[in-house]
């Protein structure tokens, strides 16, 4: 009787996870919005370079999800609640994606538009580290935006009996989320010129002037809303 | 024979007679007064009346100049520089005397009483697609579908004529860039061009994210002559400060060192998404390659660096092109041309010419010619 109730709790719990994930969906993509798709743009055409970029990104948020999941079982739910913490990491959170954006749109200038990139001998080492490095860096750090469906995931993963329940309620939190993520392989088909790459590089300097500065004002404690 | 016809072509054509001149512009003469009597803003006090009647005669006057001397860009840029300089005055007046000062307060944006422009247009679609909800915090009813459904509606016939014919702000920068008699800086780094596309994109995406709009918030240089965030915070005050060195650089130094539209080439978000209507819209400017030689005057003249030596050898304007017609007024082989989507290249220019003015300048009167007319009647205010 006991075990069925388990089971039935766990089943309970990981659906509330999965629903969670599914309905915020939306707004996780876009809060990642500015930091994905400038970065897929500068990619070369095709669905397999925007295959082995979004998978990156989505398992380094997974790893992200994973370590919040760690915090917040430990810390219990007021890592996610007390407003100064929270402040703080963000704050901290913005900082690095900017760091990492200004670096992306700076190494994305020898990005190759031409089908010649596909050679092995243009490819040596330089895009496609940046490609895994540079994508592992944003899903990381978007992964740790505490963006309120977020935080609500931390909240009732905090209340869960044990770690191990709190991490899998966020890989099926992180399920349900990711599914919104598959339609961007479709940026793949457009097809890149060096307009399209300077474009997006140039977008993700303004994005990152700007999480810059919301990073900063985060850090002093100064209001980024309300005016 | 054919040839000696070709060869006459290339000689400017002769002023046209008053009479067939006046006829053309018999439409405009009754659209004018017509249309700036019943707009939405008009009254029957003696001080519209006055100023209608002041700007139906501006109006109409152009249209015939532009008429008699086969000369667009010069008469357009009259209009289009009394625009955006009428335009501030009669805004700020109106805020100060709504408000008593130009910035706005949040109680004023959650009460859903910002006035809304143009320019977020594109910074809704998104989050409009995504939640139903419009992320700017004006009135439905009262401001945002009027602007949107006029925006479409006259978008989906001129596509991005928009910039050169309604727009309420380029006629600033146009005013300044006709300032010195020649550019200071002449060496212009085209990749300059793709910014108003990145500005585009990330203020779409951010505007995602963040759930306001953001180009408003935080880039918008003409916040500088209407209206501002209230500056309580610090954030505000850097908002604050961005508009007014964006103004300070883009629609002041920058036009008056190079004599071109700056702010529209190099930054306008709303510029760039508005290009994406060139495609639908049936006019355009083509480049009769067999008259071309190429001197590059088209491309000295274009005030929005939207020609290249790549596009003008492909016989086409790039898609930024506003319609504003300098490059052809400055053609000194008439092989600039007006041209009719689906019809041949130089056949009837003038024709497609006629036909895009009369609907861009019934737009302008409608749009432009009505803040006119609330710019003048706001003078006369202050000095009768």
């Amino acid at each position: 009787m006991a075990r069925e109730y388990l089971h039935m709790a766990a089943f309970v719990s990981y659906g509330e996870a999965l629903a969670l994930g599914l309905a915020s969906g939306p707004a996780c993509l876009a809060a990642c919005g500015p930091v994905l798709i400038p970065s897929l743009l500068t990619e070369r055409t095709g669905f397999r370079p925007h295959a082995r970029y979004l998978s990156a990104f989505l398992a380094a948020r997974l790893v992200g999800y994973m370590l919040f999941a760690v915090v917040a079982w430990e810390l219990g739910a007021l890592a996610s609640m007390l407003p100064a913490p929270r402040l703080l990491m963000m704050g901290v959170v913005y900082l690095l994606l900017a760091c990492v954006l200004l670096w992306y749109a700076y190494s994305a200038r020898r990005s190759c538009a031409q089908p010649c990139a596909d050679s092995k001998l243009v490819q040596i080492g330089e895009s496609r580290n940046r490609g895994v490095a540079g994508a592992a860096a944003l899903g990381l750090l978007t992964g740790l935006n505490l963006c309120p469906p977020f935080v609500v995931a931390g909240i009732r993963a905090a209340q869960l009996g044990s770690m191990a329940a709190a991490l899998v309620f966020f890989l099926v939190f992180f399920l349900g989320t990711s599914i919104w993520f598959v339609p961007f392989v479709g940026l793949g088909c457009i097809v890149r010129n060096q307009a399209i790459i300077t474009v997006a590089r140039m977008a993700m300097v303004l994005i990152a002037l700007y999480y810059l500065l919301i990073g900063i004002a985060m850090l002093l404690g100064k209001k980024t809303y309300g005016y | 024979m054919a040839t000696n016809a070709r060869t006459l072509t290339l000689t400017r054509p002769a002023p046209r007679g008053i009479l067939r001149s006046l006829l053309l512009t018999l439409p405009i003469l009754i659209w004018s007064p017509l249309m700036l009597l019943f707009s939405p803003g008009s009254s029957t006090k003696p001080v519209w009346l006055i100023s209608s009647a002041i700007t139906a005669l501006f109006m109409t006057a152009l249209f015939f100049m532009m008429m008699r001397t086969h000369s667009t860009y010069h008469w357009r840029r009259i209009f289009f520089v009394s625009l955006g300089i009428l335009f501030p005055i009669e805004f700020i007046h109106n805020l100060f005397v709504m408000r008593g000062s130009m910035g706005i307060p949040i109680e004023e944006m959650i009460a859903g009483r910002t006035p809304f422009c143009f320019m977020p247009i594109p910074l809704l679609i998104l989050p409009a697609a995504f939640t139903r909800t419009l992320v700017f915090p004006g009135s439905i009813i009262g401001g945002i579908a009027a602007m949107v459904g006029l925006w479409l509606a006259l978008t989906l016939v001129m596509g991005k004529g928009w910039c050169s014919y309604a727009c309420f702000f380029g006629g600033i920068e146009e005013g300044v860039a006709a300032i010195p008699p020649r550019a200071k800086i002449r060496k212009l780094d085209p990749r300059w061009r793709y910014v108003p596309w990145a500005v585009l994109l990330a203020m779409v995406l951010l505007s995602l994210a963040i759930f306001e709009p953001a180009y408003c918030m935080w880039l918008c240089p003409f916040k500088a002559v209407t209206e501002y965030v209230a500056a309580r915070s610090t954030i505000g005050l850097i908002q604050n400060v961005i508009f007014i060195l964006l103004f300070a650089g883009l629609v002041i130094a920058l036009p008056f060192l190079t004599k071109k539209r700056t702010q529209c080439a190099w930054f306008c978000p709303f510029g760039a998404f508005q290009s994406i209507f060139n495609k639908i819209s049936i006019f355009e400017m083509r480049i009769d390659k067999e008259r071309c030689k190429p001197c590059l005057v088209c491309q000295n003249a274009c005030p929005n660096l939207s020609l290249s030596k790549e596009s003008i050898a492909r016989g086409e304007t790039l898609l930024s092109c506003m319609k504003c017609g300098a490059c052809v007024d400055a053609c000194p082989r008439q092989a600039v041309v007006w041209h009719i989507k689906g019809t041949q290249i130089a056949w009837k220019p003038e024709r497609a010419r006629l036909m895009f003015l009369y609907a861009a300048w019934a737009m302008a009167i409608m749009f432009g010619g009505t803040i006119i007319a609330q710019g003048i009647a706001t003078i006369l205010h202050f000095v009768v």
